[in-house]
């Protein structure tokens, strides 16, 4: 066992109490402002820092230092699961809640806003892990153990409470970030192999998804509207 | 033969949302084209039915419940296409939570095992019901999708995904888009079938209060304002148009307060964190996007903070003509 997943098991959590908060599985788009406000949010729901919280990664080498380095900003500990696998929402989930019950989480926040693919992974964490589901939450709460949530709906906001095990996709903001330093090689992050898991790639394979997508921004006025189409309001179809 | 289901959000007096309308419409061009039954789906809320003993364990098929306005969503869902309309009546509350309707809608999905499962990208309930379903059932899933195809319809989201009527496996897509159907006559008959369903909301989720929501949390659609344009009349106008055929927050700099082109409570700053689903900004607007945005820049006057785009237009003139393409869609 390595120093750094010694440090992690020397943790005297009860297993269950523990939260995890699910970074993706690639950098931020744009800007890392959002995984520090999610990393902050999952920090507030540990008050007397007894290293409840942990954050959670998985990919590439690079992605996984700027995981963990963020974390460490935020006072969390992370682990990571190394691994090229590209794979659809169901099979990240998969992953994720494998790794939950490693770390003996029993709420799972999950950084929606940082990029436009992990939103939906919510529910299907959840489904996994057969716990409570809430998207798009922009303010958590904990007393003792209970969650208050607020999510957005439309241009409402519910407020609802929650109680036993969640996953929460949250868009929360932190403080702006125009640079950061270049992270080091991280050690202090805890490696999860797959195997460890209890996963098995080749199986996992099942639910491989290549990257999809073009990448060169429209520019025309009619591949602009092409790609509006499908946000315009819905009109009675007839 | 297989089925197509499509779930519907219901709105005022039994009117079925507009979202979920599209996504019927769009499910009536796949059934027609896969030689499959359309099923339009809604869940309503009758605690003294009859049939939702407390012991109830089993979903049964059993009479109308007392709902109002059921006959005006019957009527609505046969014109737009529906094969059979199913009931489905639940003692809880309705609310767009997997939580309060998960069991119930769970239910409607075990009884139809459908092939191809639709929500209106933009109905209440899609974004709580459509992922939890597709990974219940162990389905591809598909985002702002829309048919496509003549005599071989096939639906496609703009990344790449897409279901077709050769696939394998099951699939399920919010719809962004879909061509009307043809008039169906009022009075066309239409199977109903009403289901006792079983089970509660999950009561570990209690919904508190619902309050409306700031802006600075906007979920939709947002179009942002540059004070560089704020003043230009024509441009307003246009932007304004445009917020208005996609539903969408207008907001700005101060100079768009003051020129009165969006309102007081709209103002945003360059460090201002917005993460709606899609942003357009016009002219030299700053914000802070978050990465799970779809960015559209239209006369912007050189690079600034918003990068990876999806799409850029260089003239400001280009606003009026997007609006022109849009309202001819």
């Amino acid at each position: 066992m390595s120093d750094a997943n010694e440090a992690t098991a020397r943790l005297t959590v009860q297993p269950g109490k523990r939260v995890a908060i699910w970074l993706g599985t690639r950098a931020p788009v744009r800007t890392v402002r959002w995984l520090d406000g999610a990393l902050r949010a999952a920090a507030k729901l540990d008050p007397d820092k007894t290293g409840r919280v942990v954050a959670l990664a998985a990919g590439s080498a690079s992605w996984l230092d700027l995981a963990s380095d963020r974390a460490r900003h935020a006072g969390i500990a992370s682990a990571g699961v190394p691994t090229d696998l590209q794979l659809d929402y169901l099979g990240w989930a998969q992953i994720v809640a494998a790794a939950v019950r490693q770390l003996a989480a029993g709420t799972v926040l999950v950084d929606e806003a940082s990029r436009p693919e992990r939103w939906i992974e919510v529910a299907a964490i959840a489904e996994l892990l057969d716990a409570v589901q809430l998207t798009h939450v922009v303010k958590v709460a904990a007393d003792k153990d209970v969650l208050t949530a607020s999510r957005v709906l439309g241009r409402q906001l519910q407020t609802v409470r929650v109680r036993g095990p969640a996953v929460l996709g949250v868009r929360i903001a932190g403080a702006p970030v125009d640079e950061y330093p270049t992270p080091m090689p991280s050690t202090s992050m805890q490696r999860l192999e797959l195997a460890q898991l209890g996963l098995d790639p080749i199986v996992l394979g099942h639910r491989a998804q290549p990257p999809r997508g073009s990448t060169e921004p429209r520019k025309t006025v009619e591949r602009v509207a092409e790609h509006l189409l499908v946000h315009l309001a819905p009109r009675e179809v007839r | 033969m297989a089925a197509v289901l499509v779930h519907i959000d219901l709105g005022d007096a039994g009117r079925p949302d507009a979202s979920s309308l599209v996504a019927l419409a769009a499910g009536r061009h796949v059934a027609s084209s896969w030689g499959a039954t359309l099923y339009a789906a809604v869940l309503v809320h009758d605690p003294h039915h009859p049939s939702l003993g407390a012991h109830a364990d089993e979903i049964a098929q059993t009479s109308m419940p007392s709902v109002p306005g059921i006959a005006t969503t019957e009527g609505a869902l046969a014109r737009g296409g529906a094969d059979k309309i199913v009931i489905a009546v639940s003692r809880d509350p309705i609310a767009p939570l997997w939580s309060a309707i998960g069991n119930a809608w769970q239910g409607v999905v075990d009884h139809l095992r459908p092939r191809l499962v639709l929500f209106g990208a933009d109905a209440p309930s899609a974004s709580e019901l459509g992922p939890r379903t597709a990974a219940r059932i162990g389905a591809r899933l598909l985002l702002r999708a829309r048919a496509s195809g003549i005599d071989d319809v096939e639906l496609r989201d703009r990344d790449g995904g897409y279901a077709r009527s050769t696939d394998g496996g099951a699939a399920v897509a919010m719809i962004g888009r879909a061509a009307a159907t043809e008039q169906i006559a009022d009075d066309s008959d239409v199977d109903v079938v009403v289901l006792a369903m079983p089970g509660e909301r999950d009561p570990r989720v209690e919904l508190v209060t619902t309050t409306p929501a700031e802006i600075v949390h906007a979920g939709g659609a947002v179009l942002v304002l540059g004070d560089d344009v704020a003043s230009d009349p024509v441009i307003g106008a246009a932007a304004r148009r445009l917020a208005e055929l996609m539903n969408a927050e207008l907001v700005g700099g101060p100079d768009a307060v003051r020129a009165g082109t969006v309102a007081p409570n709209a103002v945003v700053e360059r460090i201002t964190p917005l993460a709606p689903e899609l942003c357009v900004t016009i002219g030299a607007a700053q914000v802070d996007i978050a990465g799970a945005t779809s960015v559209i820049k239209i006369g912007a006057a050189g690079p600034n903070r918003i990068t990876a785009v999806d799409g850029v237009l260089h003239g400001l003139a280009d606003v009026a003509q997007l609006v022109k393409k849009l309202e001819q869609a």
